[in-house]
């Protein structure tokens, strides 16, 4: 079991959030959680303001049912600008499935097992005392830390050396 | 009155120093250099550095001030300091970054509320250092 916990929670139109996942979590993801020294745990908090957030969490709360919760990630922050203006989020995350598991995708992201681990994450954030995103909370040994805005990849992994050496 | 004047400003600024050296001190050093980081505007071995000698800086000020000794550069110091933080902290607030304050250690954020408060420290220690410079012999050490 890794020995910290890390949860990000994330709005996919935020900006900061985007150069977050892009600069820095893909970073901590190769070299921490993938060698099983840190538990990554995304979670999704849409924030009011921005108004097709809470559909593209809802895609990204279904896509990690199908094991493909990367992809969706990815392609939702690549091309932010786009469907951040339109709202077209089924025709960007569509291609990237069959048509079997797009159409499981689309049932799934209007099914109340969806919409629950959704509100499970928003009353996480909601619990941690959240305040804006992206904030990184770390747990080790019974102790939180949040981390709000964007940090860079060197920072972070000094911080995590940091408590996986105490 | 002056000196009385004088004495509570830099007890309450010493008490305030010393308050923000112990949150940051009192976490981990790396914690407070993601906030440090989340401002955007330092290379990574400035964000290093300001983390690991900021909260002793911190630390000597509120000591300095609570003494009494060197009053004058001291709280020349002082109000430099809370500019510089003023600045960083309006241009972040008015850029709508979502970040940490960082002042108090972490878990506070950087809102209007905080640039007030900063923003009364401040003149708090410019009211100070005019005091000091214009009468060093009203402000010395209480004995």
């Amino acid at each position: 079991m890794a020995a910290v916990k890390m949860e990000v929670f994330s709005d996919f139109q935020c900006p900061a959030c985007k150069n977050l996942h892009d600069q820095t979590l893909h970073l901590v993801r190769s070299q921490y959680a993938d060698k099983g020294k840190v538990l990554m745990i995304h979670r999704d908090f849409p924030l009011p303001i921005h108004s097709f957030a809470r559909p593209a969490a809802l895609y990204s709360v279904a896509a990690s049912r199908l094991g493909k919760w990367d992809v969706v990630a990815d392609a939702l922050f690549k091309n932010q600008d786009s469907w951040s203006k339109t709202g077209s989020i089924e025709a960007l995350i569509s291609p990237l499935f069959t048509p079997a598991e797009a159409k499981k995708l689309k049932a799934l992201t209007a099914s109340p097992e969806i919409l629950a681990e959704l509100e499970a994450d928003i009353r996480r954030g909601t619990e941690v005392r959240l305040k804006q995103t992206p904030t990184m909370v770390f747990t080790h040994k019974g102790k939180q830390h949040s981390a709000p805005g964007l940090v860079t990849f060197p920072i972070v992994s000094k911080f995590i050396d940091q408590l996986l050496a105490s | 009155m002056i000196r009385v004047v004088a004495i509570v400003l830099r007890v309450v600024l010493g008490a305030v120093f010393l308050y923000a050296a112990w949150t940051k001190l009192s976490q981990p050093w790396a914690l407070f250099a993601m906030s440090i980081d989340a401002y955007g505007l330092l290379p990574e071995w400035g964000v290093l550095f300001v983390a690991r000698t900021l909260p002793w800086a911190e630390l000597s000020i509120g000591l300095l001030l609570l003494t009494g000794w060197w009053l004058r550069w001291t709280s020349l110091i002082a109000a430099t300091l809370l500019g510089v933080f003023f600045v960083i902290m309006l241009v972040s607030w008015s850029k709508g970054m979502g970040i940490d304050c960082g002042c108090f250690g972490v878990g506070e954020a950087l809102t209007w509320k905080t640039l007030v408060r900063d923003g009364g420290l401040l003149s708090t220690a410019i009211g100070l250092c005019v005091m000091a410079f214009a009468s060093s012999r009203l402000l010395r050490r209480v004995t």
